[in-house]
């Protein structure tokens, strides 16, 4: 990963980092999403709530260009998304994304450390210099002793705070995470939350997660409700 | 059975299309093997049987000689006893169609004053229709099919060879010999016995004499009143018992291509069970909820093998005609096997009778059945809980890897302690070890993916993920890998087989055809030494200019005492090199200088290896035969290595076999010349000066490619068989691939949603199908060489009696390993790219951790 210079970096910092402009989302007749718009700039942190069905995972889809808006556009890393072809998409995913997601998603047959690893292998990192990152993540989790282990054998917060590894492996300027202590206990998922936010911070990234928590989501700079599919603050 | 719930199971069989062509596939590609084999080996033996039908059809008895013949001075003496209503001589001779190289007719001379009717019905017309019959100089009744195959009409003339004789026949009828015996040559003539016997030099010679029994009299009484009466140079059979020396003679043959054939049905059923363990793994929550719902696990159990039953019989219904239609295209190749090498009649018509329509459905529904028995007794016997929850067989079956390869051992150390310790005294004990064999692969195969795979670092995004992935599927890919194992293993078995066949008997040839040219008559290899080459021709070409030693050899049909149908030869020098009788036949047993002498001034023999190992004979024991005066014990002095005939040779001095079977001429002459003598200038020189003779000069070169061509044609039936397996086993790698694709969608979306592109995701996908495709092939060549020491040491040896030298045919193996590889990667294109195509949306799904 090249170092960037420095008046890339400024033009960078003045951009948003994520920017949905008007967007709405339509499966068949069926409007999921309508008029939203709302950015998010790097080192900031937004929750999203609402309840099951308001669109909060097809939007957290629409941001990370796995899915694309019917009307409107979603602007990632000053790249307007809509215009990409599906490789192009994956690419920038792959350099601007990190991914959380509820059901962790760990590979059974893989390490805990070679599922970290994942994010660089599929990008074609040096394989020395992903272990070497994938390691320092894992202890900043406090996860170095298991990182042999088999994924299996990790207990539902374990599992979760190596997603978060995975997640940001490649450094990416913008974390995405669905209900990412959905299915933990309280204890767990206050120390997955705490960790998440304390990673995202020291990277520098922007952080948007969704939530049913109204106490995680009161940890975020911003947040936003989605309600019938049109986004509403929270006061 | 409820009707409702079956057609909600088959509605699942609807949607999941290429899972459903697959299974069918699998079952009609299994079925189809065997029908054709089994079509081909029926045509076999009715074609045979036909004949007999066709010429014997009145008879309850036929008087056989010893030898190729019989006098006819016998026919009295078979009127005159008791039990004989009625008897009549025939000729059967082989002829040669001019201009035709490759067609022969076989000519029935028969007895119009015998006091019965023809042996062939002449319908309506009766004997109007054969007024020339004795009075015209060559005439002859053909098939009506056979004279337009020839473009002939009634009145044209049709040129034959025999011996080394060419003669002009005139048709004169056409007759529908088929009418009476359905499976009967078409290629059969009809010509009066003294035209016949004059024609093709057989005068005061018979080939049969068919018995019609008297009224309540036994055949078999008659029968042994009869050999009783005319001595030990007879035979006296019933037309069933003629019949059953084809079924014993091509034994062998047989049974080799039904094992074959019964490979593509095991490797069928891998493809069956890996299809329906998907299916049902995928409707799991469905039972669960039946069974919640009050239906019982024999409810379940039934409403799956019903399914399952009637996928095998629409694959049944597919493999038929497929398995016909495969039969017809290879009837010429096999037709090519019996005449060259069992001497029995071409295969001119296939019949489907209903007992093979009933043979495949049962290997179909059977197959299917057997197939699916495994996965629907899994789900069944699971209660409703676990069937709403995860499905659990794929931990099972990575924990009961090591158990199952234990089995396979365990069976292996049984198998061969039942070997040793007196199982090989038992004829199959060859082909139980090669089905224990196919059994034991697929038993290892779990723990060899696991461990082979599973412990592989990924250390990327390439092929070490994918075989991983391999690694962690075991339900599925451990199957997709056996079925290819034991489907490889087969193919190179059989390579390794016929690649040391090859190269033994090219030895072989080279050792034994040492002259320059070879000289036969037209029907030689055909009219089992009833004719030969004229002295006239024989010393015409044995002091030809530069020819500097003639070999001439005789070579009959006979038969061991004990009924065992053999081939005798002998061999007689002229020229400088002086006498010798044996001509260079390589001996397995015996000194050949001692062996010589023996032929010479001893009477004894030579037996081949095959008779041999079949007849339990050594040097210094006796062989029997049954001569034309009765039986004669010899002495066998030596046991030679001989390639050309399953069923034994022996070699005699010449006046050994003339006093065994009467005098005889020459059936073929080799010739070698001198050493500055140009072959081919004088094979020209040769066939100007024997123009207008049906003489075949083969040049050394030519004969050899001659002997190889019929050798691989052998072996052509074989090769569709290796086809077909290797069809279902890349069809097995293409569903283990789209099971996998299916039950890894949540993981190909993980790679989706980190940024990994869909040409990424493909060459995963093929990486998996090759990686399949070589642990496949690993596997099959380590039991491909088991297969063929087998093959080559206990089976060839047991029913065949050869010795064959190992030989790696590099080439052929390299060849086939390409194509194995390029099939596997072949079957993975689609479903790699029907994974690239899965929508990030998967994710929502539980299937990972």
């Amino acid at each position: 990963m090249p170092a960037p210079t420095a008046h890339a970096t400024m033009a960078r910092m003045q951009r948003p980092l994520l920017e949905f402009r008007d967007v709405a989302r339509a499966f068949g007749g069926r409007t999921v999403l309508s008029g939203v718009s709302f950015r998010l700039d790097r080192g900031e942190s937004l929750s999203m709530v609402g309840r099951s069905g308001s669109g909060k995972s097809t939007l957290l889809h629409l941001a990370a260009g796995i899915d694309l808006p019917t009307r409107g556009e979603v602007v990632l890393d000053g790249t307007p998304l809509s215009p990409l072809s599906d490789r192009n998409r994956s690419l920038l995913r792959r350099r601007c994304v990190g991914l959380v997601f509820q059901f962790f998603h760990l590979l059974p047959h893989l390490s805990v450390a070679d599922n970290v690893c994942l994010p660089g292998w599929v990008a074609g990192d040096p394989p020395r210099a992903t272990r070497e990152r994938a390691r320092e993540l894992l202890a900043q989790v406090a996860l170095s002793d298991r990182a042999g282990d088999p994924a299996g054998k990790l207990s539902g917060g374990e599992m979760q705070r190596v997603a978060l590894c995975r997640a940001l492996l490649r450094r990416p300027p913008l974390v995405l995470a669905d209900e990412p202590t959905g299915n933990l206990d309280e204890a767990a998922g206050r120390q997955v939350m705490d960790l998440l936010r304390q990673l995202t911070r020291d990277a520098d990234a922007g952080l948007l997660f969704v939530t049913h928590s109204r106490e995680q989501a009161a940890l975020a700079g911003t947040v936003l409700r989605l309600r019938d599919g049109r986004l509403e603050a929270v006061a | 059975m409820n009707v409702r719930l079956l057609n909600a199971g088959l509605a699942h069989w609807r949607q999941a299309r290429t899972l459903t062509l697959l299974t069918v596939c699998g079952v009609a590609l299994g079925v189809a093997s065997v029908v054709c084999i089994q079509t081909l080996n029926l045509g076999a033996l009715a074609a045979f049987g036909g004949g007999v039908k066709a010429v014997s059809g009145e008879a309850d008895l036929v008087v056989l000689g010893q030898g190729p013949d019989l006098a006819e001075s016998v026919y009295p003496a078979v009127l005159a006893e008791s039990g004989v209503a009625a008897a009549w001589p025939l000729v059967r001779a082989w002829v040669r169609v001019e201009r035709r190289p490759a067609t022969y007719l076989e000519i029935l001379g028969v007895d119009v004053f015998a006091p019965v009717s023809f042996p062939v019905r002449l319908g309506g017309e009766g004997l109007a229709r054969f007024d020339g019959l004795l009075a015209e100089p060559g005439w002859i009744a053909l098939t009506p099919e056979f004279a337009r195959e020839l473009d002939l009409a009634v009145r044209d003339t049709l040129s034959v060879a025999t011996g080394d004789r060419t003669v002009g026949l005139v048709i004169g009828a056409l007759v529908d010999f088929r009418a009476h015996a359905p499976l009967a040559s078409a290629k059969l003539g009809l010509m009066d016995i003294s035209q016949a016997q004059s024609w093709f030099g057989r005068r005061g010679r018979v080939s049969q004499i068919d018995v019609k029994v008297a009224a309540g009299r036994r055949p078999a009484d008659v029968a042994a009143a009869l050999e009783r009466a005319l001595g030990p140079g007879v035979r006296v059979l019933t037309p069933d018992q003629r019949a059953q020396d084809a079924t014993g003679l091509l034994a062998a043959f047989r049974l080799n291509l039904t094992a074959l054939s019964l490979i593509s049905v095991l490797v069928g059923v891998f493809l069956i069970f890996s299809a329906v363990h998907a299916s049902l793994v995928r409707r799991r929550r469905d039972f669960g909820l039946l069974r919640s719902l009050g239906a019982s696990r024999g409810q379940l159990l039934g409403m799956i093998l019903l399914e399952v039953a009637l996928l095998g019989l629409a694959g049944t219904a597919l493999g038929l005609p497929l398995g016909f239609v495969t039969a017809r295209q290879n009837v010429d190749a096999v037709s090519a096997t019996l005449t060259s090498i069992y001497l029995l009649s071409e295969i001119e018509q296939l019949t489907l009778p209903p007992l093979l329509v009933a043979i495949a459905v049962a290997v179909g529904l059977g197959g299917a059945l057997l197939g699916a028995l495994l996965p629907a007794l899994d789900i069944a016997r699971r209660d409703p809980v676990a069937l709403l929850g995860a499905a659990g067989l794929p931990e099972r079956l990575s924990r009961l890897a090591p158990r199952f390869a234990l089995a396979g051992l365990v069976l292996v150390a049984a198998v061969v302690a039942w070997y040793a310790g007196g199982g090989r005294r038992l004829k199959e004990s060859g082909f139980v070890l090669a089905f224990f064999l196919m059994v034991v692969l697929p038993l290892l195969t779990p723990l060899f993916l696991r461990e082979l795979c599973g412990r592989l670092p990924p250390g990327g995004f390439g092929w070490r993920l994918g075989l991983r992935g391999l690694a962690s599927r075991l339900q599925s890919t451990s199957f997709a890998v056996a079925a290819l194992a034991v489907t490889v293993a087969m193919l190179v078995g059989i390579t390794l087989l016929i690649g040391s066949f090859r190269a033994t008997l090219d030895t072989w040839i080279q050792d034994t055809l040492q002259a320059d040219i070879y000289v036969t008559g037209a029907s030689w290899d055909r009219d089992h030494g009833a004719t030969w080459l004229s002295e006239e021709v024989v010393a015409l070409l044995a002091g030809f200019d530069g020819v500097r030693a003639a070999d001439r050899q005789r070579r009959i049909s006979g038969r061991t005492t004990d009924g065992r149908a053999l081939r005798l030869a002998a061999f007689r020098r002229t020229g400088e090199a002086g006498p010798r009788q044996l001509s260079r036949v390589p001996l397995l047993a015996g000194d050949p200088e001692r062996v010589e002498r023996a032929l010479r001034d001893d009477g004894a023999c030579v037996i081949t290896e095959p008779l041999a190992r079949h007849a339990g004979l050594a040097v210094g024991d006796t062989l029997r035969l049954a001569g034309a005066d009765g039986p004669v014990p010899l002495p066998i002095a030596g046991i030679g290595y001989d390639y050309s005939t399953e069923g034994g040779l022996v070699f005699l001095g010449w006046p050994t076999l003339d006093a065994v079977y009467g005098p005889g001429g020459t059936s073929s002459l080799a010739l070698t010349l001198a050493r500055d003598r140009d072959v081919d200038a004088t094979l020209d020189a040769m066939r100007a000066a024997l123009a207008g003779r049906a003489v075949e000069l083969r040049s050394n070169r030519r004969l050899r490619a001659e002997v190889l061509d019929i050798f691989d044609q052998t072996f052509a039936v074989t090769r569709i068989l290796q086809a077909m397996a290797l069809v279902i086993a890349v069809a097995g790698v293409s569903l283990t691939l789209l099971i996998m694709g299916r039950e890894r969608a949540t993981e190909f979306a993980l790679y989706r949603s980190l940024g990994a592109t869909r040409r990424q995701l493909v060459r995963l996908g093929l990486g998996e199908g090759a990686g399949l495709g070589l642990l496949g092939f690993a596997l099959g060549l380590a039991g491909g060489a088991v297969l063929a020491a087998i093959l080559i040491l206990l089976i060839n040896r047991d029913w065949f009696g050869w010795t064959i030298r190992f030989e790696l045919p590099a080439s052929d193996l390299a060849v086939q390993a390409a194509w194995i590889l390029a099939g596997a990667l072949a079957a993975a294109v689609y479903p790699a790219l029907r994974s690239s195509r899965t929508p990030v949306a998967e994710l929502t799904r539980e299937d990972l951790l």
